[in-house]
């Protein structure tokens, strides 16, 4: 199946003569590596194996791993011995091609190709390049701590597979990564000191300005991402999210357990017509509500605010306009005291709810 | 449901005693001051006497009522004049104008070229028309009794007014639900509430003014229905659904509530025949009242938030075949068919259930992601701050109303808990659904207030014989605390609780009913303190207040639009950003090109990429959208934070989205990210056309002796750009402090002069000579 495509891509890119010969190497010590040394090899692609690979007989390599490409394969060999000799000044090209197609093979394992410093230079940095690469830079080791680098990385993802899928898939664009516990020296490299950021590595000339892309700005959300590839590199990718089952697993879930719940106590529904009940649970919309958890459900903003200075956590936002988490926990169980307890206890807490809204009401003055 | 329900009856009418002790409480903590109603003296024959006293008590509290709503949303008028404060109401009262000058029918058909041109505006098809009719009839009706008011003034008054209509349905709501005690109560909380203030002061004569009073009066006349089951209530339901309908976009709320309520109650087995007549008379003809609005059309009958009422429609008829077939068949047969019903049923509504969302999803999608609705402030979730300020100690008494409600469920409060919980869940997720959320908030709230004084203040006379089932709510009330995982309640109980009540003492009492009248008067104080300081600044004239209290008024907006509406010509075309457009319409009477009828996205586009091009790709835009003026606002000078500079970005968003290659946000920042209009700005912020036209001859200003000349007073910064000159716009006018500017687009020479031709210099000279003759207004701002 690889030599087919292999062919048709090979007519794709329309390629010279003198690239055949190097491609026709590359292809068969791929075919080596991926069917005899591929399943004990580790995923490391070391040069060295390839070079053996290459050092070893093509013939035997090609006759004793695939007799059912024989005819392919010897037709190959045939071109490449007719080539051999007139390749010497097209040591370039030759180079392009094998890197371009070392760059396919990496992204049809894997959509987002995993890059150290030597691999960063060899096949983003070095100038004979025809193709677009998109690098986030990135610190996803656990002891980084970094969690937006996760976030961030989980839409660079969907983006890759989206393009890795597509049908307009080619070797125009490349996805990859570069890990700061890979790669420090490309960070130094590029005078960056913040991750995750992601780039685009023109086909021609150096990145510009606007090759940065802008993260605390538009965010990086994948749609976002692709939109801005589209404007640097004239490639539409149509982001495809994975369906998220998770949502509708939990609910088939628990209706299944309210269901079997019911169903085990059928004999005994009193509950259901238990007022108390309904009203606790009403009384907890009303409360969630009113104490804004909406808007740290959609804001999502701190537990509490620490002050760097003089580590002083404070729970409460000191302007009208915000608000953290612990502050809604607080006015939640203030609003469930005050109601729930008889009203001469509302009393007491009173005078703390107006101190508030004086505070807030000295804020908007 | 009948025997249950005629012992509610009968509980009303025997509380109805008590009421008249607890209203003096009430009268009391109202703001308008009922304590000069002599309440003693009306309390001790009010018991002598029961039912003359009584009404003539909840009449005088109602009016006083709506006289304290009334005059608490004056603020505005009194402090600056009798106007339309706002911006947005500027085009309802154009087209009410409309309508008292050329009658109901030329409304219905008004086409408007002086809006969105040169694409002009159908106003009939496109507007909920309840508001600028009941004004326009309104006006109507006092000019047939030769009292001659302006229109302007019936718009200006027509919120409160309506302010005072809203407590009067607020009140009779509020006693179907509980008793007449909390009805006059929730009549009093609603008429000086905040939250329902911010949309109906006087000079904001917006659609929710009128809105809140149809909602409130739809809900009391379905209650109403559901109660009695006659074709009547019901059919007054429909007609004060429809002019529901015709006057916000809200009303697709009821129609989700009324059909929730019908759903629930068939859940909870509370099905009757009332229940039936009531729903199948509301749907049908509120459904054929509400598509005679033109702007409504067939959406009822479309689009997915109407369908859940059709659906209940189709349930509720199915439920009612089976009670009838249940009477007719035998039980093995009725049960082969229900499954048959059932599963047929269940399949039917799962796939609506898959097609709703999926149709759902789309439009969902397009509201997070159109950049037009994402500007709006309104369209945010409300922090808990906001609940408090809006609501003060009603958000913390009413889910003990709810809880009243729901512990002593009938068909009636089952409604006014679903009301609570779905209007609180819209609330917390848009600001501006708070108005939904307050009248349902006063209501539970003084059924709760009303509780704790009928226990309180009940006068030792009156327990000596306390009807039986009257004492429920109050043995709840009593020990809240003990008797909540009680089932049910044993009779013997609550005879003990009667003389654990008698042994409660005079002074406990006391102290609890002056504790909870202090809360409400401190309730009645916040909320005038809010309507005076937040709600009731005018936006088209801007205050600001020297050290020794007295007060300057900026009065710009209204002198740049009459400036247009005198100098001008008639048909002269205004381009300036859509927030403006209705004031300019409305102020100037000019012919707009975008407003604040935002329904042509590309249309406003357009107008943001002319505003944040460079100033000949710009007169390109403009030419050929016919532009005579630009108008922009321009806060610098005073530090004014709404102007167009700080709203900019908006603009060049809007504008990406529809020219994504000739417009790009990124380019008007500057490398770190920030967006600056000081020399380190980025040069095509520095040079596109609202830049230029914000400071032009700005850098020649100096404001303080502190600051150098072109200091902006917003952004607090010294401009990038002081040198700004201009080739197709001159300035035409600039107000005292500088906050509305006009350009005039210039009209096309002859012909471009050719760059090197000896000619041009010529032609350049000309044009600097123009600028002496002509110089533009300025003063030095004396803020």
């Amino acid at each position: 199946m690889g030599e087919r495509s292999r062919v048709i891509y090979f007519q794709v890119l329309g390629l010279q003569a003198g690239e055949l010969y190097l491609w026709t190497a590359t292809s068969v010590k791929r075919f080596l590596r991926n069917f005899l040394i591929g399943p004990f090899s580790s995923q490391s692609h070391s040069r060295e194996t390839c070079s053996a690979a290459r050092a070893s007989s093509n013939m035997a390599s090609v006759s004793s791993g695939f007799p059912f490409n024989l005819p392919v394969a010897s037709l190959l060999l045939i071109l490449l011995l007719c080539l051999h000799s007139g390749g010497g000044q097209k040591k370039k090209e030759n180079m392009l091609v094998e890197k371009v197609d070392q760059m396919m093979e990496w992204s049809s394992r894997r959509s987002v190709i995993r890059m150290n410093g030597d691999k960063f230079r060899r096949f983003v940095k070095a100038p004979p390049r025809n193709y677009s690469v998109i690098v986030m830079f990135t610190a996803l080791q656990p002891q980084r701590q970094c969690s937006v680098c996760r976030q961030a990385n989980e839409e660079y993802q969907v983006l890759a597979n989206s393009w890795r899928y597509s049908s307009a898939f080619s070797n125009k664009l490349f996805f990859t990564v570069v890990d700061y516990d890979e790669g420090a020296d490309v960070f130094q490299q590029l005078n960056m000191n913040s991750a995750p950021t992601f780039m685009h590595f023109p086909a021609k000339g150096k990145p510009k300005r606007a090759d940065t892309f802008d993260l605390q700005r538009i965010g990086f959300a994948s749609e976002q991402l692709a939109k801005w590839i589209a404007d640097r590199t004239d490639v539409q990718i149509r982001v495809f999210r994975p369906p998220n089952y998770s949502g509708t697993i939990a609910l088939a879930l628990l209706v299944s357990l309210v269901g079997g719940l019911l169903y085990l106590r059928r004999n005994n529904l009193e509950f259901i017509y238990n007022k108390t009940g309904w009203a606790m649970a009403a009384l907890c919309v009303v409360f969630a509500m009113t104490s804004g958890q909406m808007w740290n459900h959609i804001r999502g903003p701190p537990y509490a605010h620490k002050n760097p200075q003089n580590g002083q956590v404070s729970y409460i936002h000191g302007s009208s306009q915000a608000q953290f988490v612990a502050e809604s926990h607080i006015i939640l169980l203030l609003s469930i005291l005050n109601t729930n307890a008889s009203w001469e206890a509302c009393i007491h807490y009173f005078p703390y709810m107006i101190s508030r809204i004086n505070q807030c009401e000295a804020c908007i003055q | 449901m009948a025997e249950h329900h005629s012992v509610s009856d009968s509980k009303h009418k025997a509380s109805a005693v008590n009421i008249g002790a607890s209203l003096s409480g009430n009268g009391r903590s109202s703001p308008a001051g009922t304590v000069g109603s002599s309440p003693t003296g009306a309390l001790s024959t009010g018991i002598a006497q029961p039912a003359g006293w009584q009404s003539l008590l909840s009449f005088t509290i109602l009016f006083l009522a709506w006289l304290a709503g009334f005059s608490a949303r004056l603020f505005a008028v009194i402090r600056f004049e009798s106007i339309i404060h706002e911006f947005d109401p500027w085009f309802n009262y154009r087209s009410t104008h409309h309508l008292t000058i050329n009658g109901f029918y030329d409304f219905l058909n008004w086409f408007d070229d002086r809006a969105w041109y040169p694409l002009g505006r159908i106003v009939g098809g496109t507007v909920y028309p309840g508001l600028m009719v009941t004004a326009g009839l309104i006006h109507y009706v006092l000019n047939l009794l030769h009292i001659t008011v302006h229109i302007r003034d019936v718009c200006v008054f027509l919120a409160p007014v309506f302010s005072g209509l809203t407590s009067i349905s607020t009140f009779l709501l509020t006693r179907e639900l509980w008793n007449q005690g909390a009805g006059l109560l929730a009549a009093c909380f609603i008429a000086i509430v905040p939250g329902y203030i911010s949309r109906s002061v006087a000079g904001s004569f917006d659609n929710e003014g009128i809105a809140i009073f149809a909602l409130q009066f739809t809900y009391y006349l379905w209650v109403k229905s559901v109660k009695t089951g006659s074709v009547f209530w019901a059919i007054g339901c429909c007609l004060s659904y429809f002019y529901m309908v015709s006057a916000w976009g809200g009303y697709v709320f009821i129609i989700n509530l009324i059909p929730l309520h019908v759903f629930v109650l068939l859940l909870m087995q509370r099905y009757s025949r009332r229940v039936y007549i009531a729903y199948s008379t509301f749907y049908i003809v509120g459904l054929v009242l509400s598509m005679q609005i033109p702007f409504v059309g067939f959406q009822p009958i479309r689009t997915s938030e109407h369908m859940a009422a059709a659906g209940v429609f189709a349930l509720l008829q199915a439920y009612a075949f089976l009670q009838y077939l249940k009477d007719r068949l035998t039980r093995q047969e009725f049960q082969t068919l229900f499954f048959l019903g059932v599963s047929l049923a269940a399949g039917a509504v799962f796939l609506t259930v898959i097609y709703l969302t999926y149709t759902g999803r789309s439009t969902l999608y397009a509201k997070i992601h159109i950049p037009i609705i994402a500007s709006v402030s309104e369209h945010q979730p409300t922090t808990w701050v906001s609940f408090f300020f809006d609501l003060h100690i009603l958000v913390c008494t009413f889910p003990a109303g709810l809880w009243f409600c729901i512990k002593n469920i009938n068909d009636e409060r089952v409604f006014v808990a679903l009301y609570a919980i779905s209007a609180v869940y819209f609330a917390g997720v848009m600001v501006r659904l708070m108005l939904t959320l307050t009248p349902v908030v006063c209501m539970l709230s003084a059924i709760a207030f009303s509780s704790v004084f009928e226990h309180y203040l009940g006068d030792d006379m009156k327990r000596e014989s306390p009807p039986i089932e009257d004492s429920s709510d109050e043995d709840d009330k009593r020990n809240s605390g003990n008797l909540y995982d009680k089932a049910g309640k044993v009779r013997k109980h609550v005879s003990e609780q009667e003389k654990t009540e008698e042994g409660l003492g005079p002074n406990i009492k006391s102290i609890v009913t002056m504790l909870m009248l202090m809360l409400l008067m401190m309730f009645a104080v916040h909320c005038t303190w809010v309507t005076s300081n937040a709600y009731s600044s005018p936006s088209v004239v801007l205050a600001s207040y020297n050290n020794d209290g007295s007060r300057n008024i900026l009065d710009d907006f209204r002198e740049a639009y009459y400036w247009l509406r005198q100098n001008t010509e008639e048909q002269a075309r205004v381009m300036s950003w859509w927030d403006y457009g209705y004031q300019i319409a409305g102020m100037a009477n000019r012919t707009t090109l975008v407003d604040n009828n935002t329904w042509n996205n590309s249309h406003i586009a357009l107008v943001g990429k002319a505003m944040s091009s460079n100033e000949s790709a710009a007169y390109e835009i403009m030419r050929s959208l016919d532009v005579d003026y630009v108008l922009i606002i321009f806060g610098g000078v005073i530090g004014y934070s709404g102007d167009d500079i700080n709203k900019f970005l908006w603009m060049v968003r809007i504008a990406e989205g529809e020219h994504p290659k000739e417009i790009r946000e990124s380019d008007y920042f500057t490398p770190q990210g920030e967006f600056r209009v000081d020399k380190a700005g980025s040069p095509i912020l520095l040079n596109c056309l609202m830049y230029k036209m914000s400071y032009y001859r700005f850098g020649e200003m100096q404001l303080d002796f502190r600051t150098p000349p072109g200091f902006d007073r917003t952004r607090n910064t010294e401009i990038g750009n002081k040198d700004i000159k201009l080739k197709h716009l001159e300035e035409a006018f600039t107000s005292e402090h500088w906050l509305v500017r006009i350009y005039k687009v210039k009209k096309e020479e002859n012909r471009d002069p050719l760059v090197h031709s000896p000619r041009s210099s010529s032609s350049r000279q000309k044009y600097t000579s123009k600028k002496v003759q002509d110089p533009p207004r300025f003063s030095n701002g004396e803020l």
